[in-house]
């Protein structure tokens, strides 16, 4: 793998299928992971698969198996869900441009005020400035 | 030419039910046993289908349950799965079906003239 956070991502989300899966294929799963990624796969996506995949697995109807787990396990499937959405759109914000409305406002176009007197177009200024990101 | 969902002449296709992953998997491993690695490559270069890794094992785990294939003893940390004999068969009457509407398909596109 091409790091800890991407060890961390994968490993978070194998730790949310049952203990029975995990000794079954948690060490080839994990190596499998290791492939997909120096394969060039994505290592949220990797990850995403096998939260989905733990979802699945809890969700399946199994003879024993209490409800109070599949809940905890859905909520822990959920919270990964979350950190995840907030770790990828964070890093790719950082590369793409910033929209229209965010830039300077320098820049940004003046709408036309025509012959209008000088207090309404500080008023139309003023609100064009105000626009937030 | 009529084609009947419920033509089931050489047994229920169980395979009907179980997703496209899984059909797959059976047609990868019915030229030998392999492992998920090798799985995911070849359905890959078979169909062009990227199976996730949740999705494969999930996959194998419902081949498993319904005795289609059966996990080999662990190569390293590696499981290899093998086609069972009800897995070739069930393959087998998946495969019939899915000639069957597809040459259907085709009849009724030529005589539509589209």
């Amino acid at each position: 793998m091409d790091g800890p956070p991407t060890t961390r991502l994968v490993t978070t989300a194998l730790r949310c299928y049952p203990a029975r899966w995990r000794r079954r294929h948690g060490d080839e799963a994990t190596e499998l992971a290791a492939l997909l990624i120096r394969d060039g796969s994505p290592p949220a996506s990797v990850a995403l698969s096998y939260l989905a995949g733990a979802t699945r697995e809890w969700l399946t109807p199994r003879p024993g198996r209490r409800l109070s787990a599949v809940a905890c396990a859905l909520l822990t499937a959920a919270c990964s869900a979350g950190f995840l959405a907030s770790t990828v759109p964070a890093r790719a914000a950082s590369t793409s441009p910033p929209p229209a409305y965010c830039r300077p406002a320098a820049t940004a176009p003046v709408p036309d005020v025509g012959s209008a007197p000088t207090g309404q177009q500080l008023i139309i200024r003023e609100a064009w400035d105000d626009r937030s990101c | 030419m009529a084609v009947s969902s419920r033509d089931n002449r050489a047994g229920p296709d169980v395979l009907r039910r179980v997703g496209e992953a899984s059909v797959l998997i059976l047609i990868s491993l019915a030229d030998g046993p392999k492992h998920g690695y090798a799985l995911i490559q070849d359905i890959k270069a078979l169909a062009g289908v990227e199976l996730g890794p949740g999705t494969l094992y999930g996959a194998l785990d419902r081949l498993e349950r319904l005795g289609l294939i059966e996990s080999l003893p662990a190569d390293d940390r590696r499981h290899p799965y093998r086609m069972t004999a009800p897995g070739a068969a069930a393959l087998r009457v998946h495969l019939d079906s899915l000639e069957r509407v597809s040459a259907a398909g085709r009849l009724r596109l030529q005589l539509g003239g589209i």
